[in-house]
């Protein structure tokens, strides 16, 4: 199994296609955040200490999205579809997203999975939103 | 917080530019000291009598003003360097302000000067992941916005379009603009796709270039004889940084509504006071966007503003007369003070074929990284 790409962003859930987000959690000011850095609480400037990780579901609603044509980092394959998905109450993120521009429609839900991309010379698994299957 | 408004008065007396490019042989030195030999002259003032420099850059390395200024003669002024992303030449144009306008000095130098450089920022070192491989990019969010607004309030590719037109358009007949062609709405929908509609000649070139300004109290302008009608007043100048964002509304958006709105205040104006704006229009969209967050067209009506002429030269408040970001260039360093430049230039009757009639009072705004946003309002007295 290939490693994850990002694992300070998200878990693999028990089925080994979902991926759950990693929140934060501030025992401070009791306010969620994403993505949880080691820094403290961006809400209310708690130390790091007070910033728990707490694993979401991965699910999202999924706001408005594009198609990228043009290269613009190099793990980038374009065409590629990015968007804007509210990921947790008042949390908006952008996604990017698998497969093609028709499948997608705004207001839908979407859900983290694991995708297998190349970087250099190995495998990972990209954290890629698909639309949600229940 | 103390403003303008509490402090002596301060007056831009000269301005002075090399023309934006792309990225080029030309050293940072001969652009740098192009700008400065510029507004000195338009100020009709010498080296010597600068106090201090404030230099506005981000891709040449460390001590890039003392370096410039050595060709001019050792002085002894006072010289800081200032980074602050695509807001840089701005922020230097407001210490230098700033220092003028507590008494500190009598006359002040802002310079903007860059290369291409090596992109290098601050947040690769933040360590901290996104889930998006293209969230840092301003593009992506832009072009999202734009397809947002097109889905809820009717924005069209065309009028993104009309924006990259109009200001190509400008920037054609102004010698100091990195593009020269004046371009159709046709021609620049159908330039290369970028992201979503946005294609691209809707989006800004970066590359090299230099721009200054002198600034001096009235003291000063008495005392080294400076030409009563030609310095402009600075009567507001203003820097906030972003908040976290609420709803779907871009946090730098948000931001730069609340800057203007603490600008006017400052200034004692209200936005049908402006006759002329220039603004960061890295994207086409963002021009829409901020005419409507200035109260130039009301919310949701910036296309309609701009279809029907209102940001046009010789419209209501025209908006980046000189090509803005989009047609003049986005060097980084020196693109705050090309607002100035220009601003100062049409304040004065003498920006020729982009001459907005009987302008009186302009807005420089400028947005960097980060993000932070600033704008400063020019008046004549």
């Amino acid at each position: 199994m290939p490693e994850l790409e990002k694992p300070d962003l998200y878990a693999l859930a028990d089925d080994g296609r979902r991926l759950q987000l990693i929140m934060g959690h501030c025992t401070q000011c009791a306010k969620h955040h994403f993505p949880k850095a080691g820094y403290g609480c961006p809400n209310c400037g708690a130390v790091p200490e007070h910033v728990r990780s707490e694993l979401g579901d991965g699910r999202a609603t999924l706001l408005t999205f594009i198609t990228l044509h043009a290269k613009l980092v190099p793990t980038l394959e374009v065409p590629c579809i990015v968007g804007e998905a509210q990921i947790a109450d008042g949390m908006i993120e952008e996604v990017m997203l698998l497969g093609a521009a028709e499948q997608y429609r705004d207001g839908m839900a979407l859900q983290a999975v694991a995708h297998e991309v190349t970087r250099g010379e190995r495998s990972v698994l990209a954290c890629r939103f698909a639309p949600a299957e229940d | 917080m103390q403003t303008l408004n509490d402090m002596r008065p301060v007056y831009v007396i000269g301005v002075g530019m090399h023309k934006y490019q792309f990225a080029s042989d030309t050293l940072y030195i001969d652009m740098g000291l192009t700008a400065v030999r510029g507004a000195l002259s338009d100020a009709g003032i010498e080296f010597p009598q600068i106090e201090s420099a404030h230099i506005g850059c981000t891709g040449i390395g460390m001590a890039a003003g003392r370096i410039m200024f050595n060709h001019l003669g050792s002085t002894g002024l006072a010289c800081t360097q200032v980074e602050n992303a695509s807001a840089s030449g701005s922020s230097a144009f407001q210490m230098a302000v700033l220092e003028v306008a507590a008494g500190r000095r009598d006359a002040a130098l802002a310079v903007g000067v860059d290369k291409y450089g090596d992109q290098l920022r601050a947040v690769a070192k933040e360590k901290v992941n996104r889930l998006s491989d293209t969230a840092r990019i301003p593009l992506v969010k832009y072009a999202i916005m734009a397809e947002y607004l097109k889905k809820r309030k009717g924005l069209s590719a065309e009028d993104l379009a009309r924006v990259a037109s109009k200001n190509h358009t400008n920037a054609s007949k102004n010698p100091f603009a990195q593009f020269q062609k004046p371009r159709s709405v046709e021609q620049v929908l159908a330039s290369t796709l970028v992201a979503g509609t946005t294609t691209s000649l809707m989006c800004c070139p970066r590359g090299d270039g230099a721009a200054a300004a002198i600034v001096a109290s009235e003291g000063a302008i008495r005392r080294l004889g400076i030409n009563g009608g030609k310095p402009i007043r600075v009567t507001a100048s203003v820097l906030q940084s972003e908040r976290p964002q609420v709803g779907r509304e871009i946090p730098s958006v948000t931001l730069a509504q609340r800057v203007s709105e603490m600008a006017y205040a400052e200034a004692g104006i209200t936005p049908d006071a402006l006759d002329v704006v220039e603004l960061h229009d890295a994207f086409a969209i963002e021009e829409i966007l901020y005419t409507e967050t200035f109260g130039l067209a009301p919310k949701g009506e910036g296309q309609h503003f701009l279809r029907d002429g209102g940001s046009a030269i010789g419209g209501k408040c025209c908006v980046n007369s000189s090509g803005g970001l989009i047609g003049q260039g986005h060097p980084l360093g020196p693109t705050g003070l090309g607002q100035i430049h220009e601003i100062t230039r049409q304040l004065r009757g003498e920006n020729g074929e982009r001459q907005q009639p009987d302008a009186k009072i302009g807005m420089a705004h400028m947005i960097g990284l980060g993000s932070i946003s600033i704008a400063h309002i020019l008046q004549k007295d």
